[in-house]
This record gives structure tokens, sequence and C-alpha cells, in this order.
């Protein structure tokens, strides 16, 4: 339960000691202590991954990785904003690349130093299991990949922090990807309404529907049959 | 029997007929390998690095997992099977460190914070071949429908599974254990000179040509002792034996190609299962025609390669 | 393993214990939906886009005479950033075929697929003022909506838009929109989204506000990260050209009155750009930002209307400025998220919104508009709300319900978002309600475009939350996502056809000379100058003390 207050904290941004209200959000913090974003504010609702932080709090060795946007200030926060994390994204012709086993060290063959020492979990602000999904890619396993790695924002707190220099991300995005083209496959019904589009099947009706006058449309509306679960 | 099982990044992509063999002969026998429902790569040789202790996370945290399984009831033993030579030695040796230096173990549980337990070093690591043994060769006959007789098979021990002292499997430079099993399903061991021969291992990826050098001497001293065909317990060895012949062909003319296969497919041949544990299919050369020739095998595979 | 402490306040406990006692008598049972007399009462005694007094005609331009929030006729009816007299136009320092002015979901794929239709991919110059894909594209929740199941069709689509809108939508972008989005759910399979689906393969299908039949697709409650972040990452692999942090400030034209390109204002290194451009197509997004009668938004933070603001200047034609859709559910409660988004899709699964005494007063799923309404007279008429400690009214909305529909584990599958976000403030949602409160969160109305996106003026597309007429007067959920994607991918093929035959003529800033002669004839002095380009946060003390040194 989050305890309101009037009181304020003692954070340090970049170094610098400010005094700014207990009950912000770190970024609404730094816009008190009067800091205006261009790098490192995005969706600002946890969505993103644009406000990567980390700190530390006095008296405390942890190093915490958090979104600035959802995370309160705390008394003695150290902190410090990583609005970019450097990475060479490998592009591939996604109707051509080849979804099988070895597919994840053709393109990231650095995952194959791997420590498991479990950092990147660590550091993840969303609680995903990023060894474990890096691990699936090492052996292939494009389906757990896909699954463990899906509410990933790309905020990059793994990549700046893995030993082995790995970044897990990319290897995730790309393990998505070919789990919902190559794995999981197109949807039939999805593709015989296409279909059924270009033979103008829904033509005629539609057309009626735009020339209609506010009047009949009204009606037509209000009356329609609602089939919904 | 429930023990647990460790398969290792290998057997699950490209070694699929080692897994394969082994699990379902283990069935036959009456061992059920568990596989842990989370594990890693075991870091292969990179983890025995003696002045990082970080990359001794890999083989310890799987060896927490089994003693996550033992808490949970899903095995009887601390006691964790491995197939492939390499996460074999691996395991162990991380292991070995973990139960010798105990300012190590703690800097390896320290690090592993986020697992609910720490690892306490009562795992047992064992490779299947000392699984099948404290079976007794002699039960394990008298389970084998289909003798392999008249099959002279030249078994590789490679390095990882005997060295070092303490951590191999048997005597490193005399190593039995394989012919034991071999004699066991009745088939014809035939030693040979380079069977604990390095096979020349990663540089297959780089430096093909160190890989057929040595793969070439260990098949040739095989034949010349007489072998029909090699069998192997690890995935690297089987591939510098097996599909790298071609490279041997490209400069040894005279060369005649051998099969080269993992023991649990003999293993399951023996105990008379199909095709779907054998997995032969999957061996390059094609072992198929070798054990026809032999009546081991009856019908003829559609897509067997001749 | 610790025992769940409320992640409310003690005050709040006697209400909370309402709503779980009446959970299994409202277990099954639904608000009857209103009638459309009902319908338009509320509106216009709750609505906020009802109050008079929060709006003003527009004065100035083609549009004049709308009647719009303050907040937006306020950027309108400003000055330009920029003096033409400052701006050496003569240098070119960007010479495209097309320029895309924000990098969201209908940006991203224009420029996918105006590379598909022959425009090389350096080109192709995507500009977007803060980090590529960041825009209310990736905050979308609960789903996008498509006519291809077999109980549904794009007829019942049409009329599920032009009845929600109040049949203030332009037909061609109704049909464009409905008929065209089976084919986008096909391209983003294509592509590689992971949608929720069956255990037969079919499609995960729920409802909306408003709609008549399941067919908005979801990515458990990603949707709008999994879609963006796919095509993101497809824009990538085509090596299109672009520039982060990098916004427009206003269009250029040139003497054959076209649309020729942009002044683009780099924001770190506070220096300008003259992008020259056969086609340009403008997809900057909403103005939540601009907290339209001081409410709290869903929106990211650039969302401050630069679009609009820069095609009026061109001579572009607004619609539908008047409306602004309040989403229901905006949190209300720890007062750090407060604005931000809790998914329709919450109350497509089950939960119902709930008052004080833990009684059902609405149909949970009316179109926005209606619903937002019933929540504010439920406050501020019967007073059967909450207060927060900050003094903000709110409702519930009764997530634990969710799970007695679906089973458990529901909210764990398929609200990975909410529940995450939530639990960071104390709050597990699959055990207690959520507050919540009307948010300020989607732009009905904009640059007006025909099925094409074009606009009146030559060269110049829009396309996505920029433009006007697609919604009417409300959108419903789910086709916001599939409206981006829709006219992105149409005007990235109409912006690359237009550029195989446009020809730039001399460059000039002429209209911004004319604006300037349009707010002065309108008698309007001001010192206001936009876009805003992000809006401003920062503490008293600072603004109070800025000084411009270096």
């Amino acid at each position: 339960m989050i305890e309101n207050n009037n009181s304020m904290v003692n954070i340090f941004v970049m170094g610098k000691k400010h005094t700014v209200p207990a009950d912000l959000t770190i970024m609404k913090a730094m816009e008190f202590a009067g800091h205006q974003f261009k790098r490192g504010s995005g969706c600002r609702g946890g969505f993103c991954g644009a406000c990567a932080t980390v700190y530390r709090k006095k008296g405390s060795y942890k190093l915490q990785g958090v979104l600035a946007c959802q995370k309160q200030v705390e008394e003695g926060m150290i902190i410090a904003q990583i609005p970019f994390s450097p990475s060479e994204k490998k592009t591939y012709n996604v109707d051509k690349i080849n979804a099988n086993a070895n597919t994840f060290l053709e393109y990231y063959p650095e995952i194959a130093r791997c420590l498991a020492c479990n950092t990147c979990t660590k550091a993840c602000p969303q609680d995903i299991m990023v060894m474990d999904y890096v691990q699936a890619a090492l052996r292939g396993n494009i389906t757990l990949a896909a699954k463990l790695s899906f509410d990933c924002l790309g905020c990059g707190l793994c990549a700046m922090r893995c030993p082995a220099e790995i970044v897990p991300y990319n290897v995730g995005q790309l393990a998505r990807r070919l789990e919902s083209k190559y794995i999981e496959g197109p949807t039939e019904h999805v593709l015989k309404r296409c279909e059924e589009i270009k033979n103008r099947k829904f033509d005629d009706e539609i057309e009626a529907l735009k020339k209609a006058e506010k009047e009949k449309l009204t009606k037509l509306y209000n009356s329609r049959e609602i089939i919904t679960k | 029997m429930k023990l647990a099982y460790y398969p290792g990044c290998t057997l699950k992509a490209t070694a699929r007929n080692f897994e394969v063999s082994t699990l379902e002969s283990s069935k036959k026998l009456g061992i059920d390998l568990v596989e842990p429902e989370r594990w890693n790569c075991c870091g292969t040789v990179h983890a025995l690095s003696k002045d990082d202790v970080m990359h001794h996370l890999a083989p310890v945290r799987n060896l927490l997992r089994v003693e996550e399984m033992k808490k949970s009831g899903l095995i009887e033993e601390n006691r964790v099977v491995t197939l492939c030579a390499m996460c074999y030695n691996t395991l162990k040796r991380a292991n070995q460190v973990f139960n010798t230096d105990s300012d190590k173990a703690k800097k390896i549980n320290e690090n592993m914070e986020n697992e609910t337990s720490h690892y306490e070093g009562t795992v047992t690591v064992e490779h299947i071949l000392e699984t099948l043994k404290s079976l007794s060769w002699d039960a394990l006959h008298s389970k084998i429908v289909k003798p392999l007789s008249g099959l002279k098979v030249a078994p590789y021990y490679g390095c990882l599974l005997l060295r070092p002292r303490g951590i191999g499997i048997d005597n490193a430079d005399n190593p039995t254990i394989m012919e034991e099993l071999l004699k066991a399903l009745g088939a014809e061991p035939v030693d040979f000179a380079y069977k604990q021969k390095c096979c020349g291992s990663y540089h297959t990826v780089y430096m093909k040509e160190v890989v057929a050098d040595l793969s070439y001497k260990i098949l040739d001293h095989a034949q010349r002792a007489g072998a029909d065909i090699l069998v192997t317990a690890c995935p690297l060895c089987e591939y510098n034996l097996g599909p790298r012949q071609t490279e041997i062909l490209k400069r040894v003319t005279r060369f005649n190609q051998i099969p080269v296969i993992y023991f649990s497919q003999l293993l399951a041949l023996a105990l008379g299962l199909g095709e779907e544990a054998t997995v032969f299919g999957e061996n390059k050369p094609d072992p198929r025609p070798l054990l026809r020739s032999k009546g081991l095998l009856k019908e003829k595979n559609s897509d067997d390669r001749e | 393993m610790t025992e769940y402490k409320s992640g409310y306040p003690d005050y709040m406990q006697e209400s909370l214990q309402k709503v779980a006692d009446s959970r299994s008598s409202r277990f099954g049972k639904e608000f009857t939906p209103m009638t459309a007399e009902q319908r338009q009462q509320i509106l216009e005694k709750f609505h906020p886009d009802w109050k008079p007094q929060m709006k003003r005609i527009l004065r100035i331009g083609p549009s004049k005479g709308m009647n719009i929030p303050h907040e937006v006729a306020d950027i309108i009816e400003a000055h330009p950033m920029i003096k033409p007299e400052e701006i050496d136009l003569s240098k070119i320092d960007y010479d495209v075929d097309l320029l895309i002015i924000g990098g969201g979901g209908a940006g991203l794929s224009a420029g996918i697929l105006a590379n598909e239709n022959g425009v090389a991919a350096d080109q192709i110059l995507l500009i977007q003022k803060l980090r590529l894909g960041d825009a209310n594209s990736k905050m979308a929740q609960g789903g996008i909506q498509a006519a291809d199941t077999i109980n549904d069709n794009p007829a019942i689509h049409y009329l599920d838009v032009i009845g929600g809108g109040h049949y203030a939508n332009k037909p061609d972008l109704v049909e464009a929109l409905v008929k065209d989005a089976p084919n986008v759910i096909k391209w983003h399979e294509s592509l590689g989204v992971m949608f929720d689906k069956n255990p037969d393969g079919t499609m995960q299908e729920i409802a909306g506000g408003g709609t008549s039949r399941n067919r908005m697709h979801s990515c458990k409650d990603y949707t709008g990260l999994e879609l963006t972040r796919v095509v993101l990452d497809e824009f990538i692999n085509k090596e299109i050209g672009y520039k982060e942090f990098t916004a427009a400030v206003d269009l250029i034209m040139d003497d054959k009155e076209q649309v020729s390109g942009a002044v683009l204002y780099d924001l770190e290194n506070e220096e300008y750009h003259i992008a020259r451009a056969k086609s340009t197509i403008l997809s900057t997004g909403g103005f939540g930002r601009l907290h339209i009668q001081g409410y709290a938004t869903t929106n990211h933070y650039g969302a401050t209307g630069d679009g609009i603001v820069m095609a009026y200047r061109t001579g572009a034609v607004l619609r539908d400025l008047d409306s602004t859709q309040y989403h229901p559910t905006g949190a209300a409660y720890p007062e750090q998220i407060v604005g931000q988004l809790a998914t329709e899709k919450l109350r497509g699964r089950g939960a119902q919104p709930v008052n004080k005494q833990g009684e059902l007063f609405v149909y949970h799923l009316e179109p926005r508009d209606v619903e937002s309404s019933s929540y504010i007279r439920e406050c501020y008429e019967r007073d059967n709300c909450l207060t927060t400690p900050t003094g903000m009214k709110a409702i519930w909305l009764d997530t634990p319900m969710i799970e007695k529909v679906n089973g458990p584990g529901t909210i764990e599958k398929e609200f990975a978002a909410m529940l995450r976000n939530f639990n960071r403030w104390g709050i597990d949602i699959r055990k207690e309600p959520m507050l919540v409160f009307p948010t300020l969160h989607y732009q009905n109305g904009g640059v007006e475009i025909n099925a094409n996106t074009e606009t009146n003026v030559p060269g110049l597309f829009c396309a996505g939350e920029v433009c006007g007429g697609v919604h009417g007067k409300n959108r419903l959920m789910g086709n916001s996502q599939l409206d981006i994607y829709v006219f992105g991918r149409r005007a990235g093929k109409a912006a690359a056809t237009h550029a195989k035959k446009a020809s730039s003529g001399k460059l000039t800033l002429n209209h911004l000379k004319r604006y300037d002669r349009w707010l002065e004839e309108a008698g309007i002095i001001t010192d206001r100058k936009s876009p805003i380009i992000l809006p401003e946060y920062r503490g008293k003390r600072t603004l109070e003390h800025r000084l411009k040194i270096m």
C-alpha cells in the first residue's frame, strides 16, 4: 500500500542532490527538479522501455534496474538513466529466413557465451526470465524463447549488464516472429475472409450502407443483433 | 527406477539420435530418466577455467535443479545422469570444485540469489555408461533379445569421458567400460591404439584439416584392427568421426568410409527396439547397409542412402 | 509466503468488502444497455465535450467555425515556432522521395509499404521526435478489430463503426477501414505477430464497447506493443532511412502550392535541417498531452497535436475536433499512475464497473463516450463513488470477476501488463478491484483525408490518429490499432505513387507568413507558438528562473 504523505525525500540524479515530494515517480521527480526529458521518456506508462533507469540506495550495494515512470522515489536513491542500449540488430528477410534449431546461433552466435549467471533476469524491470529465454534460444527451442520473452519492452537493461555481452531482446524479437510465422503459421479463416473480400463478396452490402441516409442507418444500428460472448 | 537426466543443448538440437536411443533403451531397462523442468546449458569446457568462478554458475545451477527435483519427490536419489561426454565432464568438475573449495562454493551460491534454495553439494554426477554398469552387465545381457553376433565394434572414448583422473569414468590409458558393454550386447569389441586419442574437438569449426588428420588416424587404426563400426559417447566426437569423413576423403583418396554411431543406438538395437528408437537414419555415413549385411537389420527403409 | 495485504487505504475497506460480498450475486448478470435516447441524454449532461465553457470557436483558417477545446484552439491559434527569414531554404539537407513525420504504427507501415511500392529505402526519411516506435501505438492494450469470423463480416463492422461514431464518419474511410481489416491481420501474421489463438488454431476474439460481434484480436494485453515492435523490426530490416529525436516544426511548401517537405529540428543539437520531399506523410498521432480540461491522459510523452497545427498552416481542412475521447477506465489509484490506461478488454472478459455500494450501475460495454459519461454521473451526480487521498473521484472495476467467469489463471495469461503494472503498487488485481475514472485518451477528429489518405493539399498525406473522418465523433475499441495500419499502408502506397510523378517547385515558407496574417486579421494577439513538440512538466522553480546562456 502506498503511503500518502506530504513529506519530501532526497534523491541523487547523476550525482546531483534534489529534494522532491516522496510520492512522485522517478520520472516526475526529475521533472520536478527541473529536468526536461528529451531522451529517457516515452510512453510514461510502462509499455515502451524508453525510461530504463538504474539506481542504488544509500546503504545498499545492490544495483536495481527499473522503469523511471513506474517506480516511486525513495530516500537516498542514487539514480542514472540509460536511454540507449547500443546493439546491432541483425537484418534479415522474414520470408526467406530458415526457422530451425540453429537460426539463433546463426544470427546471434554470441548467445553461446551465456554463463547462465542470471544477471539479465535480475536487471529486467518486467520480471522476465531472461536467462531462460536466451537458453531456450541456445537450444533452438523457438517456442519457449518466444513465450518467455513476450513481455519484453526492449529497454536494454539486460544487454547493458550481461557479462557475456549478449543482447537478449534482439534474440527474443527474432524468436517471436519465427514462432508466429513459421511454427504457428497463418490462420485459415483470416485468409479465407481476405479472399472473399478480394472477390467483392461484401461490396454491395457496404455500398448500400455508404449511400444510406442517417435515419436508415440509425434504424439499422439500433436494431442490429448483438452476438457477443 | 527414477533418475534425474541432464540432456544438454546438443542432444536437443542435433544429436537427437543419441537422446532418443538412450531414453528408449533406459525405459526398456526399467530406468525412468526425468528431465528437470528448467535447465540451462552446462557451459561446456569454458566453465572450467580456474580463475573464473562465474563460469561455474551454469553447471552448478543445473545441479541445484537436481536437488530441487529430489526435494519435490520427482526422483528418488540425488543422482543425475548425462549422456554427452562434455556435459558429464563439465558438471562433474564443477561439482568437484564446489565440494572442495568452500570459498568458491559460497560465492557461487551468493551469485544465484534469485534461486529459492542454495546448492548443498549433494548431487552425484554420472555418465549413462556408469549407470548401466551399476545395473550389472549380466543383468543387461539377460535383457538382450537380438545379440549383435558377428559385429566387430571399435569403442572410441575420446578425451572428456576419461580425463582428468578423478573425473574420468575409467582408466584413461586403458579403459574397458565400453568393451564390457559391447560384450554384454553380444558384439565383439575391437581394441585399437587410438581409442582414447583426441578427435580434434572444436577445431572442426575453423581448422577442419586438423580434425581430418586426427580422425583419419583414429578410423584407420580401427579399420586395421578389424572393426566394422565405431561407437562413441560424445556428439562432437561423433561429428568429427562421422560426417567429417567427407573432409578425410578430400585428402586421402584411398580412405574407405566406416560408420560411426552412438553406443546407445547399438544398445537399442540389441534390446529389440525399432527404428524410432535406433534412429539410424540420422547418422552419416549411414550404418544401415553394414548392419543389414551382418543380418542385424532386416527391412530396407525408404530413406536409405546407399 | 507473505499474506496479501490490501493495496488500498483503510477507509476504502468498507466499500471493498461490499464489492467482494456482491460478487456472487452479480455473477452472470448484466445491467440493461441504454436506449438511443438515454445515450444521447447522458452525453449531453455529463460528457466533457458538452461543456460549452470548455470550448471556443476556431477563428482562422479553412475550418474556422468549428467548436473545439480551448487547449486545441490554443495550439492552432498560435504563431509558428520559426520565422521564415531565419531559415535558409537554399541548402537542402535531406532530398528524398518521401518524408514521413512520426514513427508510430502508421508511419512505420507507411515506410514499409512505400518501399514495397517502388521507393528506394534510402529515398525515404522517417523522422521521429522520440525513439522509433515510441508512440500511442505501443501503448494499446486490448486489441485490433477485423471481421474475419464466420458469424461476422465487414458490413456488420461498418455499421458498428458508423453507429458508434454518431453517423459523422466519412463513408469512404469507414469502407476502407473495415474492408482492409482482415488483410491487415493477414499482413501482421505474415510478418510474425503472435496473436492470441484458441487451442484449435483459430483467432481468439472478444467484444469491445459498441461492437456487435467478437472481433477484437489481441496479443495478451500487450497488443499495441506486439504489433508495433514487429512492424518496427521489419522497418529496420528494410534499412529504411530514419532520424530519431528530430521533430518537424512546420511543413515546407513550394511555388506550385504543394507540400514539399518540412523544416526539421534536432532536439538534442537544437539545430534545424531542411528536408525536401516529393510526398510528405503526417503520422504524428494525438493530443493527449494537451491535458484537455485538465484531464490526466493515457497518451505518450510526445502526443502534443503537432500534426494538426502543421497541416492547418498549409491550408488542410480539419474535422470533428469538437469531439474528444475519454477512455472510461483510466487508473485513479495510486496517484503515481493516475490516467494510465486499463484496457477495455478487462470489461470484455467480464470485469464489471461497480459503484461504492458494490452495485452494477451501467451496461459494461457501452460505446466509450456513453460509458465515460455514466461513470462521471455515478461520481458527480449520484456521489456513489470513492474519493482517493488526492481528491480524485473514482468507481471500482471489479477485476476479480474475470477469474470467476473464465477460471483462475486468466488474468495472469491474458492481462500480463495490467497484473504487472498494478502489482508494482501493491495491488493484486486478481484479488482486488481497480479504482478507475475516465481519462483523456483519443483525438477523434483531425486532418481530413480521403480513402487514399490524401488531404486537400497536394503532396500532403495523413495517416493514423492525426486524421479525422474515420471514427466520426467517437472511436470504438480496437479501431485505432486498425486505423493506423490500414491508413499507414494506404499512405505508403499513395505517397509512393505520387512521388513517381511529382516534382518540387521553388521551396517557400510563405504559408507561415500567411498564417500570421490570418491571426492578425482575426484579431488574435498572442505570444503562443506551436507546435509545442513536448509538454512542459518542469518544476515551478526551474521555469521561473530560466536563463539561456550557452
